[in-house]
């Protein structure tokens, strides 16, 4: 099968002589231009005692910079119409903004000031401090957050992968602002940066802007290898979780292959067989996720009979080794015993026959026909133009397709075999605690 | 020739009253969105089968004509194309999009799911499971159940906007598929509604296209009478706080009623809740109790001028340690932007900011939709956004202040926390 007519963008790509790495995709028609950095360094960098720090940067390099003091880097982008944020990841931190074309100088100067100069004044990290609290408190009344976290921390025991981007509660009370400016110093900069731009830009004009503004800023920003190789699953690993909630829920994950892995492609088939997400390929106006897919194997095993009410599958593309994950939330009256014995039963079948020539046909057309429009909008292309860079090398995201496009049923039953080892496996179960809510 | 703005709509009757809403969608989008627009709200469900105007739309796009839920999968699939309903209280709303050149299939997919849902007996339980799920998450979750509280608070119980639309477990348990199939054919017919298209395709052969679809479909329809709106929300305090054991982070909304949509200081409160919290990152809230006190990670305000009039809420999440003072934070900013006028520069600031932000929503196909389903939801005229700038600028500070005061009644605010 071809490739989609207009769906994978072949951005120009450059290197400054400082390292940053430089995207660039001209949509001569679009109203808006989008100016992405993203950085290698997220939660797979910390270390016990700075778990956070990469998201607590984050949260810093919107406090002020040389040029842009306290509120000014907001105000710049929000006066002219734009939007801006930024996320954190355990591979990497991403920053974004997007403005009507005529204001693309606004994001390049906030970018190349903060990139080796943002202030992380002691005091305005003192401030924070408790912004970062609040934003895990607020993820911590979520079961679901919850159920993650212990699943990670209980499937990994050496990998920095065992702890959230959040942090842990203690790191995000005791981190010092010397501890924070030192990550900050150590991670940042152009050598461990991608810029991408998208959008409504004149290319030779805004190369020469980016040269001038960039190239100046000293080679900095290391992208350590990180060492941590955690040892096999030895056994089952179990953890039981109680709380306010709605109905159970559980994750069951089998330890799984990084991005750059052989197996990769048949991972993703395999997810979208069992969960129905075709995650890096989707169709959709915004990043298209889908609650429900009635096709998949996981909804018609457990959504279909009444055992949950959803159910999916997830592997997600990392730079390490990390879980291939079953969640689902049973149905009101449900026992979680039931609902762990059906997902164990339908990683077992599809390791023992692999998928059926349908389900493979089904998932190609889903890649296919999602593809075709992924870059609609500077905004998402710019962010897939640098998540594809954050996971590997030029290209990957052609390569991935043509490879989804031809996994054989053979390698998914393979690789289901390899991974869902019933012996080996981490299983996380929430119950809900039954309360009185005063008022 | 230049281009048409995506910002001007034209609309036309096609039959039997349904308005056909065009629209020119950004230019070089790969993308195409239709939406169907009628009187099938949440504010019409029947009274004792709460949660049946949203278990029809969702069943609505989930099995439609000859495709039962796996067969509308991945046919869905096979074009590259999402379908999905919007639960709102006085439309339904049911919308497709996906690749341009099939924007034919496109519109029959949408054709099938207003006008033939199969409502399967096996969708109707797996979706009434889901729902009470759902149920009970807005129940437990401080954030939604603040929410929820708050609109319960606000409205009296005979105003469609006191309740959410999600039902109770028993008005869920009771509807049937002769519910829904009822509900259907007398909610989702052409007079009242709209089909709001956003595609490159001839006006003509779109007009062909939406009649070959829909003509002749609905062949004994009645106009819908509308809810009755007419109820005043409360004009007393109210002052909730619900004690949520176990939970990280209070919720606080604080908060009052707000005039419909079609009122004519509608542009002067718009610009007010810019100011106190609805700018993102600039707003007074997020400036004040984020970024100068450090005491949440979210604190903004959001105003919502339906068709029957609607509420101004100010929000925030924090710890149950700082809750109190972020509560008298959220008071005193309401208290400023009713009593003193915005400052001239600050105004300036906001106002072109928001001003701004139009251009960034003519980014993608389903951005610009927006803009034209809104326009169709409330009516408004066809130049509506493209007049909507000078709207803004024509706003003086004193008329901000006397919509806030007007709104604001310090003797009827309406006061929610839930948490620990």
């Amino acid at each position: 099968m071809a490739p989609p007519v207009g769906s994978f963008l072949r951005p120009e790509r450059f290197q400054l002589p400082n390292g940053l790495t430089v995207l660039l995709a001209p949509d001569a028609e679009s109203p808006t231009a989008s100016v992405w950095v993203w950085y290698r360094v997220g939660s797979k960098n910390e270390w016990l005692g700075v778990t956070g720090a990469s998201h607590w940067v984050e949260h810093m390099l919107f406090q002020g910079s040389p040029r842009f003091a306290k509120g000014e880097i907001d105000r710049a982008v929000v006066e002219v119409g734009g939007i801006l944020n930024a996320f954190t990841d355990n591979d990497f931190t991403a920053y974004f903004t997007t403005v009507p074309r005529e204001h693309l100088e606004v994001p390049l100067g906030i970018e190349a000031d903060r990139m080796t100069r943002a202030t992380i004044a002691p005091k305005e990290v003192e401030r924070e401090r408790t912004v970062v609290r609040s934003e895990r408190e607020g993820n911590e009344n979520w079961p679901e957050f919850r159920v993650e976290e212990e699943l990670y921390a209980l499937a990994f025991t050496e990998h920095p992968y065992r702890w959230d981007a959040l942090g842990y509660p203690s790191d995000i009370l005791s981190l010092t602002p010397e501890a924070l400016r030192a990550y900050y110093q150590r991670f940042y900069g152009p050598r461990n940066a991608v810029l991408v731009v998208t959008g409504g830009f004149e290319p030779a004009t805004l190369r020469r802007d980016i040269r001038r503004r960039f190239s100046r800023l000293p080679s900095t920003g290391e992208d350590p290898e990180v060492h941590r190789v955690e040892p096999p699953l030895g056994g089952i690993r179990r953890a039981d979780l109680a709380g306010p909630g709605t109905t159970p829920l559980i994750a069951m994950a089998y330890r799984a292959p990084a991005i750059s892995a052989a197996e990769a492609p048949a991972a993703l088939v395999l997810d979208a067989i069992l969960g129905g997400e075709t995650r890096l390929f989707a169709a959709g106006p915004m990043w298209g996720r889908r609650s429900d897919h009635p096709t998949s194997r996981l909804y018609r095993a457990l959504v279909d009979p009444g055992l949950a009410v959803r159910a999916t599958s997830e592997w997600r593309p990392r730079l390490h080794p990390g879980l291939f994950t079953f969640y689902a939330q049973a149905a009101e009256g449900v026992a979680l015993e039931r609902i762990e014995q059906a997902l164990l039963k339908e990683a077992q079948r599809i390791a023992a026959d692999g998928p059926t020539s349908a389900e493979l046909q089904e998932v190609r057309v889903k890649v296919r026909e999602g593809a075709a429009l992924s870059y609609e909008g500077s905004t998402r292309a710019g962010f897939r133009l640098g998540y594809f860079a954050m996971l590997g090398p030029p290209g990957l995201e052609r390569r991935l397709y043509r490879q989804l496009l031809a996994v054989p049923a053979s390698a998914v039953k393979q690789l289901a075999r390899r991974l869902f080892d019933p012996r080996r496996r981490v299983v996380i179960r929430f119950e809900p605690v039954a309360e009185a809510v005063r008022g | 020739m230049a281009e048409p703005s995506p910002l001007v709509v034209e609309r036309e009757e096609i039959d039997d009253g349904l308005t056909l809403v065009r629209q020119a969608p950004p230019s070089g989008s790969p993308s195409v969105q239709f939406t169907y627009i009628g009187p099938g709200g949440t504010a019409y469900d029947p009274g004792d089968l709460a949660g049946l105007a949203l278990l029809d739309a969702e069943l609505a796009v989930l099995a439609a004509g000859p495709w039962d839920r796996r067969a509308l999968a991945r046919r869905l699939d096979s074009l590259g194309a999402t379908l999905n309903s919007q639960p709102s209280p006085e439309c339904a709303e049911l919308s497709v999009w996906g690749p341009r050149d099939r924007w034919r299939e496109l519109l029959e997919v949408l054709a099938e799911a207003v006008l033939r849902p199969r409502f399967d007996a096996k969708d109707l339980e797996i979706a009434k499971r889901q729902l009470v799920e759902r149920q009970l998450r807005e129940a437990t979750q401080p954030d939604s159940r603040a929410d929820t509280e708050f609109l319960e608070a606000l409205f009296p119980s005979s105003h469609p906007y006191h309740r959410s639309g999600i039902g109770t477990r028993a008005s869920v348990g009771r509807i049937r598929q002769a519910d829904l199939r009822r509900f259907h054919g007398t909610h989702y017919v052409p007079g009242g509604a709209a089909l709001v298209a956003t595609s490159g395709a001839p006006a003509a052969a779109l007009r062909d296209e939406v009649r070959r679809r829909f003509r002749g479909e609905w062949a004994h329809w009645q106009p819908v009478s509308r809810p009755d709106g007419s109820a005043s929300p409360r004009r007393t305090v109210s002052d909730r706080r619900l004690a949520m054991p176990d939970r990280t982070q209070v919720e606080i909304r604080l908060g009052c009623s707000a005039p419909a949509r079609s009122a004519p200081g509608y542009p002067a409160l718009f610009l007010g809740d810019e100011v106190l919290g609805g700018r993102p990152l600039l707003g007074r809230l997020f400036q004040h109790v984020r970024e100068r006190s450090g005491l949440a990670y979210h604190s903004s305000s959001e105003l919502e001028s339906m068709a029957w009039g609607g509420f101004w809420v100010a929000r925030a999440g924090t710890g149950p340690e700082r809750a109190a003072q972020v509560e008298r934070l959220l008071r005193e900013e309401l208290a400023a932007i009713r009593e003193r006028p915005v400052p001239t520069a600050e105004l300036d600031r906001i106002r072109e900011s928001s001003i701004g932000s139009i251009q960034l929503g003519l980014e993608t196909t389903s951005r610009v939709h927006d803009v034209a389903v809104e326009v169709a939801y409330y009516g408004l005229p066809e130049d509506y956004y493209r007049e909507w700038p000078a709207r803004l600028r024509a706003v003086r500070p004193s008329e901000i202040q006397e919509a806030a005061a007007s709104a604001i009644d310090p003797e009827a605010t309406v006061l929610v926390t839930t948490g620990t």
